[in-house]
């Protein structure tokens, strides 16, 4: 029993820390531009479907192709932005942004469908088969090498958004609009930028996502979705490291419950989600709801 | 003339130049509904300060903003030293030398005052002359340095004026729009508020500053525009504003004719230049 315990909360912090970096994808998306990416999840699934079309038919290595599929989302990410989300202005943009996100996660679910059929797929690699004893117990190494590259690339960001002019502008956009730009920031490329990055990131989580999930088909973006919204409430709308935090909170808190009814685990998930915003309406390190005016 | 206080920086530079920094003619502007400012002409000697007075609503921060380029005109023309801003982006306005300080506050809060003193370099690209100018700038404020590494938002309300006043010259502007500067703060506030704007016009800066305290506003200044409706009601010299009948009783509270002198607690009275 303890010993069960002991790996669910192992799991619960490898597995939370990559759902912690999509989850900052999307609470800097909203951070920046107010907008709530319902399609985040299914972008995690089209990452996942790259980077199972770069093995599998050009037998590229998973991590490897990460160097070609996170430019490509970014790419994506920026093209969704100039398509679908920079016309929304004014104050009904957050919930305008959640029609016109779920329109882009429809069509592409409908053209994943398309190309590669409802049926499960799954990544492989020798590290997705192949396990390792870590903390007295043995996991496969995609698990820790997943962790290390989110980790990796959390580090990345926040070095981005706190030691670089860009990430002054990306701050200083997040804080105040007309603010930045009576200082000569340009907030139309800074918002196109952010969401291209916050979408570039879930490359790697889809990444990682299609190689531990045992299994996924383009339905898959539902289940991320509601569980990435969740976690970036309870972390605070906007706030980087509440993503973080509550991502490893919730993640090992599901797994935790799932020892005991894996059938109650997501159901504690959103409760949980519930107690804390009732407690603290603006999540664990929210701002009061500054961001929503 | 009345008695002035220690005024250390002096007066502003008395009929500094003859070239009008800014000329406005026939400006019409709104956002979408219906006009708000209605064939707007004025213009804004270069050197001095300029106060545009007009009740709550009359256009005057939407006046600024469209200067500074945050809202597009429909019609009319602005010139800045004789060049023209039609279609240019806050940004270019930047570089031609024009800086906007916001009514409300627009610190960045999570911010520290250093880093929102280096925003207002944010589009210079040399860092040398970065540095140079916020050397520059907190010899200026002096306060504004020893503030240097608190949050923005955990200063006072005339405390982040000053860092405002401090961000905005890091592009050393040559004309610089101050959007009701007083608001909220106490009296003895404002005088120290009141200073600094009048320090930033003493290092050669144009002033365009709107007020809600009218009063205070046109003191400080050499000219003066009275706004109503979105339309130019007056011009004139701050003192023939203060001291007109008509204005005097819409917007000053009215017996400006017998307390022409300074109030007391009236920072340094009219400026020497002021007329
Ligand atoms: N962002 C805005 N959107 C729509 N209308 C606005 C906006 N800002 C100001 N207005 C309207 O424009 C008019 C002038 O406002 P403003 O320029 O702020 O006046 P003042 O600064 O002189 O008090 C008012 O009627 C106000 O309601
Ligand atoms: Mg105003």
């Amino acid at each position: 029993m303890g010993r069960q315990i002991y790996e669910a909360v192992v799991d619960g912090i490898l597995v939370g820390g990559v759902y912690g970096l999509m989850a900052v994808g999307l609470t800097l998306i909203f951070g920046v531009l107010d907008i709530i990416n319902i399609a985040q999840g299914i972008l995690v699934i089209l990452g996942a479907y790259l980077s199972y079309a770069l093995s599998v038919h050009l037998h590229i290595d998973l991590f490897l192709g990460l160097l070609l599929t996170v430019p490509a989302m970014f790419v994506i990410g920026v093209a969704i932005y100039w398509a679908f989300m920079r016309p929304l202005r004014g104050r009904e943009r957050t919930s305008m942004s959640l029609l016109a996100s779920y329109a882009v996660a429809i069509i592409i679910e409908g053209i994943l469908y398309w190309i590669f059929s409802p049926n499960y797929v799954q990544l492989n690699a020798w590290y997705v088969i192949s396990s390792v004893r870590v903390f007295g117990f043995y996991l496969p190494y995609i698990y820790l090498f997943g962790f290390a590259l989110a980790v990796a690339l959390v580090v990345v960001l926040y070095m981005i958004l706190y030691r670089t002019r860009f990430g002054r502008s990306v701050r200083a956009t997040m804080q105040d609009q007309t603010a930045s730009r009576l200082i000569g920031i340009d907030v139309n490329r800074v918002a196109a930028v952010t969401f291209g990055i916050g979408v570039a990131v879930t490359a790697v989580g889809g990444m990682v996502y299609g190689a531990t999930s045992g299994g996924f088909n383009p339905n898959s973006g539902y289940d991320l979705i509601s569980r990435l919204l969740a976690i970036i409430i309870l972390g605070g709308l906007g706030s980087i490291g509440g993503a973080l935090a509550a991502a490893v909170f919730m993640i090992t808190l599901e797994s935790l419950v799932s020892i005991w009814s894996p059938n109650w685990a997501i159901v504690v998930f959103y409760a949980a989600l519930v107690l804390v915003l009732t407690v603290r309406p603006s999540g664990l390190f929210g701002r009061q709801g500054v961001r929503l005016q | 003339m009345h008695p002035t206080r220690d005024q250390a920086p002096g007066g502003p530079p008395a009929g500094a130049s003859h070239d009008p920094a800014l000329v406005i003619e026939g400006l019409v502007c709104g956002y979408g509904g219906g006009d708000v400012l209605h064939d707007v002409s004025l213009s804004v000697p270069a050197g001095a300060i300029t106060c545009v007075v007009g009740p709550n609503g009359a256009g005057k921060s939407t006046l600024l903003a469209t200067i500074s380029g945050l809202l597009r005109p429909k019609r009319g023309t602005i010139k800045l030293h004789g060049e023209s801003l039609a279609g240019k982006s806050p940004r270019q306005i930047l570089d031609m030398g024009l800086v906007h300080v916001q009514q409300n506050h627009s610190l960045f809060r999570d911010m520290t005052v250093r880093e929102n003193v280096e925003l207002g370099g944010y589009i210079l690209r040399d860092h040398a002359l970065l540095l140079r100018r916020r050397g520059y700038v907190e010899e200026m404020f002096p306060q504004v340095a020893q503030w240097a590494g608190q949050k923005a938002g955990s200063l006072s309300g005339g405390q982040q004026r000053l860092v405002e006043f401090a961000r905005c010259l890091m592009l050393d502007p040559s004309l610089v729009l101050l959007d009701e500067p007083s608001m909220g703060l106490s009296p003895k506030v404002l005088r120290t508020v009141f200073d600094a704007a009048r320090l930033m016009n003493a290092q050669g800066k144009t002033i365009l500053l709107v007020e809600q305290n009218a009063r205070a506003g046109l003191r400080l200044s050499a000219h003066g525009i009275v706004l109503e409706n979105g339309r130019v009601r007056l011009t004139g010299s701050g003192r023939e504003i203060l001291e007109h009948p008509e204005i005097g009783a819409l917007y000053l509270g009215g017996a400006v004719t017998r307390a022409s002198g300074p109030a007391p607690g009236d920072g340094g009275g009219a400026p020497g230049a002021a007329h």
